[in-house]
């Protein structure tokens, strides 16, 4: 069974159309990147998946729950971090995970277990006091881990690394990696390299749609170029002279 | 129940570490208290004037302060509403009855808590003055005033789901002046009469006004009707609230 599908998913935006006709599958366990331009419909396919967005057409699944009528099922199973950054301000990167284990109905026992496994996972002990005070890398860790603190099946992330320096984009990315096969992850990002790195299959949406899909050998054969990022400019520029 | 507890748990140590809550829930409806209070003693005793006299100022004074529950409520949603942390829970378990019930209760017990200063303070105002202020009923009127806090709470939701954290607290503002001044806090309507009484009569405020300082006294003869008009309104404010919750959360996870 697949871990995620949609089927002709559409979402509008008056006369625009964010996401189009949108048919994907994810396998379990998989790490698959979205990847596209900006306003090419990352965000607004993630926020459908999530149940957060109600598609204009078409129906997605989340470990074969339909995202429309079994929401609840649905988010149970999933961890969102989200683009931007969301943590409650003036809670302590503790106080914020707490909070995450107390929505999810987790134990005591099992909320301190996972509060110390997310602490040394992401090295949140270094983050003193409340969330507001944190750096914008530091605040970023720390949603993420409140996207997993309740370990999730699912779990969407929506460009994660952006903002982080590049030694917390490589502990970021050991962590990501340390996920795979365990949880599907559904990644968005604007570095080729983090998708080079981490994922097993790779989608590049153009305006809605998917342009190309498959390995990363798969995608430099289907364009004959050699590294993802010139496949990926390909890729986007063949789409614009489409206009 | 666990989702009502975390969220509300929250809800209440960001109130509480927000140095606002402080001055305006519980710093200002003493300042006020002190203030009257001397203003009472300025006026000479052949004015008649007893409104601001301890046993008819506590009660007012404890629904003006129970207005600034209602901006501060208004305040944390509509905050609330405009930052990402809401849309995040939005895909969590939470559903809309516990982010209602976890908005309402840690300011229940602030509202509780704002009572309980302004009248144990108006208690020693009265010794101090020698007005004659009697701790049960003190204790009645704090239970009166909960139809009220109820009624503020859910105007502050109300505000809060409907408006932005520009429009929001702006907009509660007008209601504090007006609930205050139409509630009979700082004049007395039934001595005035005409239009401005109707006017009074026909929104809760006055009627709060009056439930708790009947109580206060422990005068039961009018409290009910007064108590079962704010109650009326309550239940219909925090409905409406509810319901415009549910919605606006509908339209943005849209
Ligand atoms: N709430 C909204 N109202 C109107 N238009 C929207 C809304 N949300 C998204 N859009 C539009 O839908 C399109 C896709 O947006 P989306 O946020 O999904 O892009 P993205 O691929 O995530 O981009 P980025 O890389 O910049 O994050 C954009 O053109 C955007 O303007
Ligand atoms: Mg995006």
């Amino acid at each position: 069974m697949s871990a995620i599908e949609t089927k002709n998913l559409t979402k509008r935006y008056k006369d625009k159309c964010a996401v189009d006709e949108l048919n994907l599958s994810v396998n379990e366990g998989e790490l698959f990147a979205l990847l596209g331009v900006n306003g090419a419909g990352k965000t607004t396919t993630i926020r459908m998946l999530s149940c957060l967005s109600e598609p204009d057409k078409g129906e997605c699944f989340v470990g074969g729950h339909s995202c429309a009528r079994e929401s609840g099922r649905v988010k149970r199973l999933i961890g969102v971090s989200p683009q931007e950054t969301a943590v409650a301000e003036n809670l302590t990167a503790r106080e914020n995970l707490e909070l995450m284990c107390g929505i999810y109905g987790l134990s005591k026992e099992e909320t301190k277990r996972r509060i110390s496994e997310m602490t040394e996972l992401f090295g949140l002990d270094e983050a003193k006091g409340r969330a507001k005070t944190l750096s914008g890398g530091w605040k970023r860790k720390l949603s993420i881990a409140m996207a997993l603190i309740a370990s999730p099946k699912v779990l969407f992330l929506d460009e994660p690394t952006l903002g982080l320096d590049v030694l917390a984009r490589r502990e970021l990315w050991k962590v990501i990696k340390s996920l795979k096969g365990k949880i599907t992850v559904i990644l968005t990002t604007h570095y080729m390299e983090e998708a080079e790195q981490l994922s097993d299959r790779i989608a590049i949406m153009i305006e809605g749609k998917i342009a190309a899909h498959g390995t990363l050998a798969e995608i430099e054969t289907l364009t004959g170029e050699k590294g993802l990022e010139n496949a990926f400019v390909k890729i986007a520029e063949g789409g614009k002279t489409h206009e | 129940m666990n989702r009502v507890i975390a969220f509300s748990r929250r809800n209440f140590m960001e109130i509480m570490r927000d140095p606002l809550s402080y001055i305006f829930c519980l710093g200002f409806p003493l300042v006020m208290l002190i203030i009257m209070t001397l203003v009472n003693e300025s006026i000479p005793a052949e004015a008649g004037m007893v409104i601001f006299r301890i046993d008819n100022l506590s009660g007012g004074i404890a629904v003006f302060g129970l207005t600034f529950i209602m901006l501060f409520t208004g305040l944390s949603v509509a905050k609330d509403r405009a930052g990402a942390f809401l849309v995040r829970l939005y895909t969590t378990p939470m559903r809309s009855c516990d982010f209602i019930m976890g908005y309402i209760a840690p300011v229940m017990v602030i509202a509780l808590a704002q009572v309980l200063i302004t009248f144990a303070a108006s208690f020693a105002i009265s010794v101090i003055t020698g007005i004659k202020l009697s701790a049960a009923g003190l204790g009645a009127s704090m239970l009166a005033l909960v139809p009220t806090a109820v009624m503020m709470i859910g105007l502050g939701l109300l505000f809060g789901s409907l408006f932005g954290e520009k429009a929001a607290p702006g907009l509660c503002s007008i209601v504090i002046s007006l609930a205050s001044f139409l509630g009979g806090v700082w004049f007395d309507p039934d001595g005035t009469g005409g239009i401005l009484l109707k006017i009074c009569k026909a929104l809760p405020f006055y009627h709060s006004v009056h439930a708790a300082r009947l109580a206060a006294s422990l005068n039961f003869k009018d409290f009910w009707g007064h108590l079962g008009i704010t109650a009326a309104w309550a239940v219909v404010i925090t409905i409406a609230a509810v319901l415009v919750f549910k919605a606006k959360m509908k339209s943005e996870t849209c």
